[in-house]
């Protein structure tokens, strides 16, 4: 089974913003709104001894992804290859995902009012395609690939260059994109991105963002099943319904 | 579909396929609906223009609609790689805001009241207007301001017309000083794409170039590239840019003092015995008055005039000295700055020819001709009265192939040599490219005719008496581009991926119409865009059909001084036929024949030197507009350094207002507060601040450098525009007024 990973080379990367783009078009993100991020550190130091680093986000399609647990209906689950991803058709937008990120890769998409994020362009990938960023990384600075795989470039990146995972003691969910860079750049970015410990839904949460919204779900589409059944039969006539 | 990245995962993901459960792996499930994958798509190869470098693409249309742009893996220089504005070039086509229809002015100007016409009275208006001109002024009355590759067709009507005066702001607001500074050097300038060899490079130097901020497809491949193999890099900026935070050394030089820290690279160089012996000694002249002339500008000397440690300086000289001759001194693409900007491209090359780096692996390679077909037409005819923008006289190094856009302004304004009466900008954003902006305005009211012909309804629209809509360049067929700064050269082309929207039109369409209404047909012989392609490609033994289907076609190179052959010319075609480490031709026309510092003036206290550069995500004033592209960045900052902002009591994230000495104020914008910036400068970025509110996104937001830019210093030798001139201070809220 596969095990896909990236890493990104931050001593490459000139945050050019192509993948960002590249994704937002891919997958009709919102303006305003993205899958993959690029940051930066923010100088640091006192001029002229100044210091920054560039640093590009999105889901790490973590070995033990919190984000599954708290979803209510199952939407957010794991494929048997690693990519975690959303059943669109399952979400509700409780946004229980969102907070449980460590990373913040996740957004409720303002326009569908589900839950969004990077699922390394699962459908690209059906085609025999790379993720829409790989694949216009103007810098050639992220890689894709199968971690199970002895052959790929990502094994070579990750086991014989020693890409990094970005985690920390505390937060340790064995995040499936790497960071090449150069030492300076990985304590920047560790010490700027690091993760942050998931937040869970309290006992409140469930009430306000998950039944009400459910119970009025299920009676709107009761009435709303009644309402197609009631023009459906107008239309086709009642022989016909039948069947 | 060529190229096989695309065909990287297919293996793995049937395997996948045939052992993947129904929810097994998210990637084995349906395609969802969407632009993918639903409705046939049908791609076509063509090329980019939300910059000018051209990348290649493929556009996926489904429906008459481009729904996806993705790089073509089959062009020669990009490789199937896209920039952010590249992948977000549909907000450029599908922008609501976009020139719909001709339009003939009915208001005041600048009051942007129009009423729609048909093509064929715009066209036999715009007609008209030229002849009266001709008539009563002369052909040289009208001046021509193309920018783009569109207007290549429309540039032969205007010359075939009788005009010689057209300008594009490519060369007086940006690469001109370089082409120059080179030019008088090695007998040759350097082109675009630039031929700066990162691919083989042992370290690169930058001085103010950007990269990753500026973003030009294959050059971020190549730097990022160069970077990963461990090339150094030495960057030479007032500002910590992208590119600085990556570098070895960064010298955050005090702004206009370039030229002292190129002179004292020399020194170190020279007094070092560093330099590349052999080379000099083989290909250039005038190395002992060059010796003369650095021999007492050390880096102690430039210490105190560039605020760099002398011990950098020779540090960063000898870095170079170790790479060369494989040292990539990259030339800057827009270096109209100080107004002795010729000179600091002077200093640039005579680096370079120490290092022995130009022509070789590793430095500048060498441009590659291609011979396209000759189309056969009447000659042009020839100008008695001669240019009025000054290229050839008054700037005598200026290029009458690209012109001086701010030439013709004051052409316009005083009626010297002669009157100028109409104007055609075409692609053109003259308010916002050229500086002094008021200056222009009182120019264009001095017109009996502005004709504009753009996408977008910017600023400059508002003031012209005829408006023509332009096709993009996902609609429309143009000059093919050829590229001989490649290390393979190459040709490439654009062909219309969908119909034209609205009523806008292509411009070789707008060309040959305009050009039938003229008498002036023949100068465009030939009916379609297939046929025009024919005529070029058919001497190169190139198949037009098969050309059309990969996008480009590439053609072996001799980008070095070692393959060169007799047929590329002369190796160094300046007057003694060597590099000329000094140079007689500046001296003949009165300049410094040796590049010489001339000092800066300090910004007084609580004032700021204004410098501005680019986002990578907006192509100068032409993509604020653009939904995508506003989602990402829909204004800019201005970056002052972090103690001079608390001395100012100015805090991180808060609104203010720049003010220049002539007191022309700014929108409010938001301030960076940040400790990668000299406390001398103010930073931001070009091309926001936008003042047509027909712009519906871009109108307002932001503030525009170009604005700011009252003060000008003219470069004597080509008439660029340096337009780092301008000392700004910060109004907070209250203050401003």
């Amino acid at each position: 089974m596969a095990r896909y990973a990236m890493v990104i080379d931050l001593k490459k990367c000139v945050a050019c913003h192509a993948c960002t783009v590249a994704c937002n078009v891919e997958w009709n993100v919102p303006p305003g709104f993205a899958r993959t991020k690029v940051a930066s550190t923010g100088a640091i130091g006192k001029f002229p001894n100044v210091m920054e680093s560039v640093f590009v986000s999105q889901c790490n399609h973590c070995d033990d992804p919190p984000c599954v647990k708290p979803c209510p209906t199952g939407a957010t689950f794991q494929g048997t290859d690693g990519i975690v991803a959303v059943d669109k058709d399952l979400c509700i937008g409780c946004g229980f995902c969102v907070e449980a990120c460590p990373y913040d890769a996740r957004h409720i998409d303002p326009v569908t009012n589900k839950v969004d994020k990077c699922d390394f362009c699962s459908a690209r990938l059906q085609r025999g395609e790379l993720p829409a960023c790989v694949e216009t990384c103007t810098a050639h600075a992220k890689f894709f690939g199968d971690l199970e795989d002895r052959s790929s470039e990502v094994f070579r990146l990750v086991y014989d260059r020693g890409a990094k995972r970005l985690e920390t003691d505390e937060v340790a969910v064995g995040p499936n994109v790497y960071y090449l860079g150069t030492e300076q750049q990985l304590e920047l970015v560790a010490a700027r991105f690091a993760p942050r410990e998931p937040r869970m839904p309290k006992a409140g949460d469930w009430w306000s963002k998950v039944v009400k919204p459910l119970v009025f779900a299920a009676v709107g589409a009761t009435f709303l099943g009644q309402a197609v059944a009631f023009f459906y039969q107008l239309w086709h006539g009642e022989e016909q319904f039948e069947d | 579909m060529g190229g096989t990245r695309r065909d990287f995962l297919r293996s793995a993901a049937v395997a996948g396929t045939m052992a993947g459960a129904a929810r097994g792996a998210p990637g084995e499930g349906p395609a969802p609906p969407g632009h993918h994958g639903v409705t046939p798509v049908h791609t076509i190869a063509s090329n980019c223009e939300m910059c000018f470098w051209r990348c290649g693409i493929l556009a996926e249309v489904e429906n008459g609609k481009v729904v996806r742009i993705e790089g073509n893996p089959d062009h020669p220089l990009t490789k199937g790689r896209l920039c952010a504005r590249g992948n977000a070039g549909i907000g450029l086509t599908y922008d609501p805001d976009r020139l719909k229809y001709p339009m003939l002015r009915t208001g005041a100007r600048g009051e942007g009241k129009f009423r729609r016409v048909s093509w064929e009275t715009a066209l036999d208006y715009l007609a008209e207007r030229l002849q009266e001109i001709k008539a009563k002024h002369g052909p040289e009355a009208v001046a021509f301001f193309p920018h783009g590759v569109a207007s290549a067709f429309f540039r032969i009507v205007m010359e075939a017309y009788g005009t010689p005066n057209h300008a594009e702001p490519a060369f007086a607001q940006c690469r001109g000083p370089r082409e120059v500074g080179y030019a008088l050097t090695f007998g040759q300038g350097l082109g675009s794409p630039e031929p700066v060899d990162f691919d083989e490079t042992r370290l690169i130097v930058l001085i103010g170039t950007h990269i990753g901020e500026n973003v030009f497809t294959s050059q971020i491949t190549q730097f990022a590239g160069a970077l990963g193999r461990g090339a150094k890099l030495i960057v030479v900026d007032p500002r910590l840019s992208t590119a600085a935070a990556k570098a070895d050394w960064w010298l955050p030089i005090r702004p206009g003092t370039d030229i002292a820290l190129l002179l004292a690279w020399m020194n170190v160089l020279i007094s070092d015995g560093a330099y590349d012996r052999d080379y000099i000694r083989r290909y250039a002249t005038g190395f002992d008055r060059l010796a003369r002339h650095v021999q007492g500008l050390t880096p102690e000397w430039a210490e105190p005039i560039t605020e760099i440690p002398a011990a950098k300086i020779r540090a960063t000289a000898r870095a170079m000295a170790e790479a060369k001759p494989a040292v990539a001194l990259h030339p800057g693409r827009h270096v109209t700055w100080y107004g002795d900007d010729s000179q600091r491209a002077r200093a640039m090359a005579i680096v370079t020819a120490l290092l022995g780096a130009w022509g070789r692996k590793g430095g500048i390679f060498l441009p590659t001709p291609i011979s396209t077909g000759k189309i056969p037409t009447p000659p042009m005819p020839e100008s008695e009265r001669g240019r009025a923008d000054g290229a050839g006289d008054k700037y005598p190094f200026a290029s009458e192939e690209q012109g001086v856009t701010n030439g013709l302004i004051d052409a316009t304004l005083t009626g010297q040599p002669y009157p100028i009466k109409g104007w055609i900008v075409y692609g053109q954003n003259v308010l916002e490219s050229i500086p002094q902006r008021e200056k222009t305005l009182q120019a264009i009211d001095k017109l009996d005719l502005l004709a504009v012909v753009d996408v977008l309804p910017v600023e400059q629209t508002l003031y012209a008496d005829l408006v023509l809509p332009e096709a993009t360049y996902l609609e429309r067929y143009d000059m093919p581009h050829v590229v001989v700064t490649a290390k393979e050269p190459f040709l490439a082309v654009r062909f219309p991926a969908v119909k034209p929207m609205y009523e806008s039109r292509p411009g070789w369409w707008i060309a040959k119409e305009l050009a039938k209404r003229l008498g002036l047909k023949a100068y465009l012989p030939w009916e379609t865009p297939e046929e025009h392609l024919e005529m070029l490609v058919k001497p190169l033994g190139v198949n037009p059909a098969a050309l059309r289907a990969r996008g480009a076609v590439k053609f072996p190179g001799r980008p070095y001084l070692e393959n060169r052959r007799p047929e590329d010319g002369p190796l160094f075609p300046t007057p003694s036929g060597k590099i000329e480490l000094y140079s007689t031709l500046a001296e003949e026309y009165g300049f410094d024949p040796l590049p010489r510092y001339t000092p800066v003036e300090d910004p007084p206290p609580g004032w700021f030197r204004l410098i501005y550069g680019r986002a990578p995500v907006h192509s100068f004033a032409r993509s604020e507009n653009n939904a995508i592209l506003d989602g990402l960045m829909d204004e800019n900052e201005v970056w002052v350094n972090d103690e001079a902002a608390r001395a100012l009591s100015l805090a991180d994230g808060q609104m203010v207002v720049l003010e220049n000495s002539d007191g022309v104020q700014t929108n409010a914008v938001r301030l960076r507060v940040t400790p990668g910036i000299r406390p001398d400068c103010a930073y931001m970025v070009h091309g926001f601040g936008h003042r047509s509110p027909k712009l519906h996104l871009a109108y307002g937001k932001g503030a525009s450098d170009a604005g700011l830019m009252t003060r000008v210093k003219i470069d004597p030798m080509m008439g660029g525009t340096g337009m780092r001139v301008n000392f700004v201070r910060l109004l907070s809220g209250e203050e401003a007024g």
